[in-house]
């Protein structure tokens, strides 16, 4: 479903230019639970702001389901994100001065659903992510694993093909980090999402049926890595 | 959608009301300025009116002036005015002067006019009690009261009437008249209201540097006052010697009346739009803090799907909620400041029915242009950059 290759991402800082990302082939299916782990500053993010539309590479092709989404101008990738793609954060990012359901619902709101439709579609979703108790509390009323609770609803009401989740459990205790890494294997198994964590936490990616490494700006497979290794 | 973001909105500018206030104080002063402005217009342009029909278009004022101070006009001249310039109707000589007034044991000082019985024809003004003065009583001691003199001079008591005793220096006058309230009347360069009127040879007892200066005249209907202007110097001008003759016609000072009206109303329109400037530029503030504050919300809001309009639009709410309240209280405060216009200048409150409308659209529109740079600075943010913000 989602195809890449050849994805590099170059930065210049001053007069020097550096590469992070070398030559990326990837290629992702529906229904895929994938876990992206690296060394800190090996440009996990910026794989995953590429993933989301947020970037563009320096060069390579990127297409969804066929669709060559670099050619795309910014709002049109605006609306590609707001179609296709949810994100999670490691610092959940809720709007602080909007209550729970009207966090969820608003990439609901981005699209245009009415404003009825919008509260019980993102009520519902806070139900799934055993938040029903919360619907109206405000975010800093909120514990972190329920807050990431949220931000995984908001993710997920859109219902993308792709929830894109950078560190989510990085601000998290063990315990709670567990329980979000199963509400996202559950989501991914009841709801079909394509489901990419990065991660710094062995615990988390071991938990997921594809494991993904970046090492040197290169991105190997836990089969590759392991020859590598060998080698 | 639409409601959705003028609730967010309202919700952003009230989590930093202390800056939003400040913001909206500087709009609201603005369209209050350039409202009461608009009020003391229309106010200066009815009481200009009003005045004119008071006066009547047809009255002139004539002034002897010299090097040294003020002219003499000769008696003989005035009375043979209307004769030898035929476009004169009536006219009425008179002198200024002012002092000590003592009634039933209160002293007051008083302005003095020295005049002929003419006077109140020509000056119209008419009596409340008693008569004028006349021809035939001009060597007897009496006095003309305006309203409001009369008034400061009664007491409860011993109200003021005709045939009541007024000493002024070592003479003892009564009363003949009491003058009917008169409007403020411009020409003239005494307020009759508080004036105490004497025969011209008892003003020369009583007024220390007595002269003949100036006169009051009337126009025959249709009469043009250039040209009488022009006849009254012929005739009078030879009889001043040094001293030159000034005709001022209440057309003249309407004019005039009217330039200085406009120029209070430019200045005040002037503050008003510097204080419009201010507020815009306060709300431009006001909306760049937050744009820079709010930066990592924008990086989210762009990541779950917002386009740049809606960025846009949500800051341009901001900008729209402070200028439409900054103009709803401005409307307010401009209507207050026309009420005081009036209180301070003692004219009549009126309004003017475009003050409102335009003070609020004017300011409206300074609001939403100085807010539209942040929200475009806002909506053009780097969603990357924006998430990573602190
Ligand atoms: N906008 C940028 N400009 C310059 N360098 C950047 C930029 N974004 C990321 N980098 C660099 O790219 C490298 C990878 O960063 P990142 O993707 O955030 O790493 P991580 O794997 O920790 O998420 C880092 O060395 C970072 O300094
Ligand atoms: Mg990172």
């Amino acid at each position: 479903m989602l195809e890449l290759r050849g994805i590099t991402r170059r930065f210049r800082i001053g007069p020097t230019e550096r590469t992070v990302l070398h030559g990326i082939d990837l290629d992702l299916a529906a229904g895929e639970l994938v876990s992206i782990m690296g060394g800190s500053g090996s440009g996990k993010t910026t794989f995953m702001n590429i993933l989301g539309l947020l970037d563009r590479p320096s060069t390579g092709t990127y297409c969804i389901r066929g669709e060559d989404v670099l050619a795309a101008k910014a709002d049109a990738q605006s609306l590609m994100r707001n179609r296709m793609i949810g994100f999670v954060f490691q610092q959940f990012f809720l709007m602080p001065r909007l209550n729970a359901w009207r966090n969820v619902a608003l990439p609901l709101m981005y699209r245009g659903t009415p404003e009825a439709e919008a509260r019980r579609r993102s009520e519902a979703m806070l139900q799934r992510v055993g938040l029903g108790q919360h619907l109206s509390h405000m975010p800093n009323m909120l514990s972190g694993g329920q807050k990431q609770r949220v931000a995984i609803a908001r993710a997920l009401v859109t219902e993308p093909a792709l929830i894109l989740a950078d560190e989510p459990t990085g601000a998290l205790d063990p315990t709670v980090s567990r329980e979000i890494m199963g509400l996202f294997e559950e989501m991914n198994r009841e709801l079909g999402v394509l489901v990419v964590i990065i991660t710094h936490d062995p615990g988390v990616a071991a938990r997921c049926r594809r494991r993904l490494t970046l090492v040197q700006g290169r991105l190997l497979e836990e089969d590759d890595l392991a020859k590598a290794r060998a080698a | 959608m639409i409601r959705q973001t003028l609730i967010e909105a309202a919700g952003n500018l009230l989590a930093v009301w202390q800056r939003s206030l400040l913001a909206l104080i500087g709009i609201v002063v603005g369209a209050g300025a350039v409202i009461a402005m608009l009020h003391a217009g229309a106010m200066a342009r009815e009481e200009t009116i009003r005045q004119f029909r008071q006066m009547g278009t047809d009255t002139m004022v004539l002034r002897a002036d010299s090097n040294t101070g003020m002219g003499n006009f000769r008696l003989g001249d005035i009375e043979a005015t209307p004769e030898a310039v035929p476009l004169i109707r009536e006219i009425a000589p008179f002198m200024i002067g002012g002092g000590t007034i003592i009634s039933e044991g209160r002293s007051r000082n008083a302005g003095f006019l020295g005049v002929t019985a003419e006077f109140a024809q020509v000056a119209r003004l008419p009596m409340a009690e008693g008569r004028f003065l006349s021809p035939f009583d001009r060597f007897e001691l009496l006095v003309v009261v305006g309203h409001d003199l009369a008034q400061q001079l009664s007491s409860p008591f011993a109200p003021l009437r005709v045939g009541s005793q007024i000493r002024i220096s070592r003479y003892v006058f009564t009363v003949a008249g009491i003058l009917e309230p008169a409007m403020m009347n411009p020409m003239l360069p005494v307020d009759v209201n508080t004036t105490l009127f004497l025969s011209l040879p008892n003003a020369r007892r009583v007024i220390a540097l007595p002269s003949l200066s100036m006169a009051v005249a009337r126009l025959q209907p249709d009469a043009d006052p250039e040209l009488a202007s022009q006849m009254l110097q012929q005739h009078l001008g030879p009889g001043l010697r040094d001293a030159r003759l000034n005709v001022l016609t209440a057309r003249q000072l309407i004019a005039g009346m009217n330039s200085q009206v406009q120029l209070v109303a430019m200045l005040l329109g002037a503050v008003g739009s510097i204080a419009l400037v201010l507020g815009g530029v306060g709300v431009m503030n006001i909306m760049l803090m937050s744009v820079a504050e709010r930066r990592r919300e924008i990086g989210i809001r762009l990541a779950i799907g917002a386009r740049r309009r809606d960025v846009r639009r949500l800051f341009l709410a901001e900008a729209l909620i402070l200028s439409l309240l900054g103009a709803a209280l401005g409307v307010g405060l401009g209507f207050l400041g026309g009420i005081g216009f009036a209180w301070m200048s003692g004219w009549q409150v009126s309004f003017s029915p475009i003050a409102a409308p335009l003070g609020a659209g004017v300011s409206i529109a300074v609001g939403v242009f100085f807010g539209f740079y942040p929200a475009v600075m806002a909506a053009r943010l780097d969603p990357i950059e924006a998430l990573r913000a602190e």
